[in-house]
C-alpha cells in the first residue's frame, strides 16, 4: 500500500479510507432501515383499483426486504474491515487528543459503538440463515427482532461515528 | 404465530445451529473478553507490533489495542462452541431458542455500558 502515498499525503490517504467507509455506513444504513420498516410494518396487498397511489411511507416500507440480506451481510463486512484498518490511525492521532480535551462521554459512546457492531459482525451468519429461509414461517419473530436490533446497532453506529468526525475527524 | 406457522416444523438443520450458537456465543465471549482483559494478541499501532496475549503499552510506543484480539479470541471460541452444538443430535440442537439471537445481544447493552463506566464522568 506503500506506493499510494508517493501520489497522495498520508492525510488524504485515510480520509479517503475513511470517506469509503463512511460511504459504505450510508448504504449499509439505507438497507437495513428499508429492510427493518420492511418487516416492523409490512404492507398488505389491497385490492383498491382506481384508489389514492401509496404515500411515501407506504412505498418505503414495501421494499422486497429478503433481498437485502446479502448486501446488508457484505456492506457490513466492509465497512467493518474500512473501519478496523482506520481504527488503528484513531486509536493515536483523534482518541487522543480527544482525551485531551476531556472528552470522555463522546469517547465512551464511540467505544460502545466499536463494541455493538463486532457483536453485529458476529451475528451476521444467523441474520443470514434467517433470511435466506425467508419463507418459513417459524423464522419470522426472530427473523424481524433481529434485522430491528442490526438496524439499531446501525443507526447508533452511524450517528456516534458522525458526532466524533464533527468533534476530530481525520485531517483536523 | 398463525395456525400454519405453528404446525410446519422448524428445518434443525446443522448450518442453522452452527450460525445461531456462533452469534450468541461470540457476543457473550466477546464481552467476556473485553472485561475480562482476555485479547488473544496486543497491537501497539505507534511501533506496528503485535504480541501475543494481553501486554500493556510500553512507554514510548503509544497506546496498545486489544480490540482486534478480544475479536480473535471471541470467534475461535464461538467457532469451537458452535461446532459442538452442531454435532449434537439434531434433537438436542433444536432445543436452542432462535429468539437467543436478538435477545443475547440487548441483554448484553447495559453490562457493556457498565463495563465502559471509565468514560461516563461528569
Amino acid at each position: 500500500m506503500d506506493f499510494v502515498l508517493d501520489y497522495i499525503s498520508v492525510t488524504t490517504f485515510w480520509t479517503v479510507l475513511f470517506i469509503v467507509h463512511a460511504l459504505l455506513a450510508v448504504a449499509l444504513l439505507g438497507a437495513l432501515t428499508h429492510q427493518a420498516v420492511a418487516v416492523w410494518g409490512p404492507v398488505r396487498l389491497a385490492s383498491t383499483p382506481g384508489g389514492s397511489a401509496p404515500g411515501f411511507v407506504t412505498r418505503f416500507r414495501s421494499v422486497f426486504a429478503p433481498s437485502y440480506a446479502g448486501v446488508v451481510c457484505l456492506l457490513w463486512v466492509l465497512a467493518f474491515i474500512f473501519g478496523a484498518i482506520i481504527y488503528t490511525k484513531y486509536r493515536i492521532y483523534v482518541r487522543i487528543p480527544i482525551e485531551q480535551q476531556g472528552l470522555f462521554k463522546t469517547l465512551g459512546a464511540f467505544e460502545l459503538k466499536e463494541h455493538l457492531v463486532t457483536i453485529g459482525l458476529g451475528l451476521l451468519p444467523i441474520y443470514w440463515y434467517l433470511w435466506k429461509n425467508a419463507r418459513n414461517a417459524v423464522y419470522d419473530s426472530s427473523r424481524k427482532w433481529l434485522t430491528i436490533v442490526l438496524a439499531a446497532i446501525c443507526w447508533y453506529g452511524f450517528l456516534t461515528g458522525h458526532v466524533l468526525n464533527n468533534v476530530r475527524g481525520f485531517g483536523s | 404465530m398463525s395456525a400454519a406457522a405453528q404446525t410446519q416444523s422448524a428445518p434443525s438443520d446443522r448450518r442453522r445451529i452452527f450460525a445461531l450458537v456462533f452469534g450468541v456465543s461470540f457476543a457473550v465471549l466477546y464481552v467476556v473478553c473485553d472485561m475480562a482483559a482476555l485479547p488473544m494478541f496486543t497491537y501497539h499501532p505507534g511501533s506496528d507490533r503485535i504480541d501475543l496475549g494481553f501486554t500493556p503499552a510500553r512507554p514510548d510506543e503509544g497506546p496498545a489495542m486489544y480490540w482486534f484480539g478480544w475479536i480473535a479470541t471471541s470467534a475461535l471460541g464461538a467457532f469451537v462452541l458452535a461446532l459442538g452444538a452442531a454435532l449434537l443430535p439434531q434433537k438436542a440442537g433444536a432445543k436452542i431458542p432462535l429468539a437467543l439471537a436478538w435477545i443475547v445481544p440487548i441483554a448484553l447493552v447495559p453490562v457493556l455500558i457498565y463495563s465502559l463506566k471509565f468514560y461516563w464522568r461528569w
